[in-house]
């Protein structure tokens, strides 16, 4: 099953009067419950397409669907919504909020969307369980380590029942028994649940793991399997 | 949720929302107990005014306002309205009085004054004269002596005279001719007015009227003093409906310049606190500026994560709220307890005594602001969070997220 379809995504950005084109045609299809990672060098268009998935960026031409919603042509504010419900964030540098606990933050996504404060509650309990921090629900992100911070991130992006997570160089800012604590829950949680990741990385732990690996270099995909 | 984080957020740096919370406390507490003073020293002059000049109501032939003429008497309805008077709940005392100006003459000096000729016992229900005079100065009529008369303090001191000393009054009775008599000074009174107080001197009506050769019952005024102050705009439209051919005043048109102050005071009060929450907006603008420019990060994942614009300014607007309001709350709180404090002690103004005696102020300074006063003063606070907020939040929806959680 489709889940993102992306069709001729081009993407150039001007700058000192040269055109950069960050994404050159690109066409993809990512399916339910896949672990695909995005690899190739600094500048090959990664980021760039993965801002373009999660709808934090919008395309020169080109179309992506997820599921049958063209997301290309939808306004800003809708465009908001449609992230709250249907694609997980997990970033680089964790990103949580710093002034509420663990369980805090897996459970605001939910407040955003408007879930009742006891399905909140539980799914938030049951998130931090599966991520290995049912001790630490009320620690704040100061008082948890870099793996720790980044599990909560895995948990908060769960927790809105998205239709897949984007994870952007997720390990970058781990040690390696963290990256590789991090990776076998995501794992786990992807065999168990058919949770669909999308990680942009230079990690070849990453790399190993997963299904699906893309190669893009200058803004096209040169190698996909 | 929103409220939760907003709340934590405004102490992420501590230091800095100390600071600011201060300026805004300390800003606030400026301003009120400056309007408390201002308010008190109004209010003061109103009540003082009121209880011992103008009394709440006046009753007056319409001509007689003209041109203060002793023939203009209220002769219309005279005994009707004092009836009604005596009747009426809301009135809660009234004092008939003859009027005219006079020469007043000592061996020394002449000024010109404003014989008020009054029944002393009902004029000590209406005003608080009686009650003024210092226990060496004097009595309220209460002397053996003829023909009595009770003196400013600042007529006596113009006329080089004392308690007890002869006064000589020249006036035109009814019928235009010139009259006068001899009066001794039974009581010395001492308002807060020296204007007043050199101007009105006060004899027994039973004395002056055979010297106007008028009828017993001549009255130039009548002086009403109200149970329920604030009611009196209803009384004065009462009695214009019974009483049409008469002229029915309040304090605030017999005496318009303190009418006018008084008015004149609220919308000065809320000007100057305007300017003063103006100011704290300004610091209160910086400092969520600087917060949103350390934040850029986290907004930036708050818009990626699904949080729309309405929700992000929302969250910026109660944390400027908050920090306005905490800032407020402990201004007003420090502010009642000093304005409480200096109301019961009084602020004396020593030296400066004289001069404000002049322009009918008390040298003693009693600060008073009222409870609507400080809702008022709490919904700026609150209106100046929400405006201060305003350009920091736009500020803050014109990240963009891809961009935003990048930003180191």
């Amino acid at each position: 099953m489709n889940i993102i379809s992306i069709e001729e995504l081009r993407k150039s950005y001007h700058d000192s009067e040269v055109a950069v084109h960050a994404l050159n045609g690109i066409n993809l299809i990512i399916e339910k419950g896949e672990f695909t990672a995005i690899v190739g060098s600094s500048g090959s268009g990664k980021t760039t397409l993965l801002n373009m998935i999660g709808g934090l960026d919008s395309p020169d031409s080109g179309c992506i669907r997820i599921g049958d919603v063209d997301i290309t042509s939808m306004k800003s504010h809708k465009l908001i919504d449609f992230r709250l419900r249907n694609i997980g964030f997990v970033f680089q540098s964790f990103n949580l909020i710093p002034v509420l606990t663990a369980f805090e933050n897996v459970e605001f996504i939910m407040n955003l969307q408007g879930v009742k404060k006891e399905e909140r509650r539980k799914r938030s309990t049951e998130l931090l369980d599966a991520v290995g921090l049912g001790k630490r629900l009320h620690s704040r992100p100061s008082k948890l380590s870099g793996g720790q911070q980044q599990r909560v991130a895995v948990a908060r992006a769960l927790a809105s029942h998205p239709r897949f997570i984007l994870a952007d160089e997720p390990t970058a800012n781990l040690d390696s028994v963290s990256a590789r604590n991090l990776l076998e829950i995501m794992d786990k949680l992807n065999q168990d649940e058919q949770i669909t990741y999308i990680f942009s990385t230079h990690d070849q732990r990453v790399v190993n793991k997963a299904h699906r690996v893309i190669v893009l270099e200058d803004g096209m995909v040169v190698r996909d399997e | 949720m929103i409220w939760n984080i907003a709340w934590k957020n405004i102490w992420r740096n501590k230091m800095r929302s100390f600071l600011v919370v201060m300026a805004i406390a300390f800003g606030l507490l400026g301003g009120i107990f400056s309007s408390a003073v201002l308010k008190g020293s109004s209010d003061q002059r109103v009540r003082e005014a009121v209880s011992r000049e103008t009394s709440h109501i006046q009753i007056h032939n319409p001509e007689f306002i003209e041109d203060n003429d002793v023939r203009y008497y209220i002769d219309d309805n005279l005994s009707k309205l004092e009836s009604v008077l005596d009747t009426m709940k809301s009135v809660a005392a009234w004092s008939p009085r003859v009027k005219f100006m006079a020469m007043a003459g000592s061996a020394n000096a002449g000024t010109g004054v404003v014989v008020i000729g009054i029944n002393p016992e009902m004029e000590r229900h209406v005003t608080e004269i009686h009650s003024l005079i210092c226990d060496s100065c004097g009595s309220w009529f209460m002397s053996s002596k003829s023909v009595p008369v009770v003196a400013g303090s600042a007529l006596v001191k113009k006329l080089g005279l004392h308690l007890h000393s002869k006064i000589v009054l020249t006036f035109q009775d009814v019928q235009g001719n010139l009259t006068g008599g001899a009066f001794r000074i039974c009581g010395i009174y001492q308002t807060s007015n020296s204007v007043f107080d050199e101007m009105n001197i006060f004899v027994d009506r039973k004395d002056i009227i055979p010297l106007l050769n008028a009828d017993t019952g001549i009255c130039h005024e009548i002086a009403i003093r109200l149970e329920y102050p604030d009611k009196v705009k209803n009384v004065q439209h009462l009695l214009k409906g019974l009483f049409p051919s008469v002229l029915i005043q309040n304090w605030k048109e017999i005496d318009p310049l303190i009418g006018m102050m008084n008015d004149l005071m609220d919308l000065w009060l809320y000007l100057f606190m305007g300017i003063i929450m103006l100011a704290l907006g300004f610091v209160i603008v910086n400092t969520m500026l600087m917060a949103i420019m350390e934040r850029t990060k986290e907004i930036g994942m708050l818009a990626a994560i699904g949080m729309n614009k309405q929700r992000i300014f929302f969250l910026i607007m109660l944390e400027s709220v908050f920090m306005s309001l905490t800032g407020g709350i402990i201004g007003i709180i420090i502010g009642v307890v000093v304005i409480w404090y200096m109301n019961r002690t009084g602020i004396n103004l020593g030296s400066l005594s004289e001069g404000f005696e002049k322009l009918g102020y008390s040298p003693m300074l009693y600060p008073s602001l009222d409870l609507v006063f400080f809702i008022n003063l709490t919904l700026m606070v609150i209106v100046t969070g929400i405006l201060a907020s305003i350009y920091p939040a736009k500020r803050a929806l014109k990240l963009r997220p891809a961009e935003a959680i990048r930003n180191d």
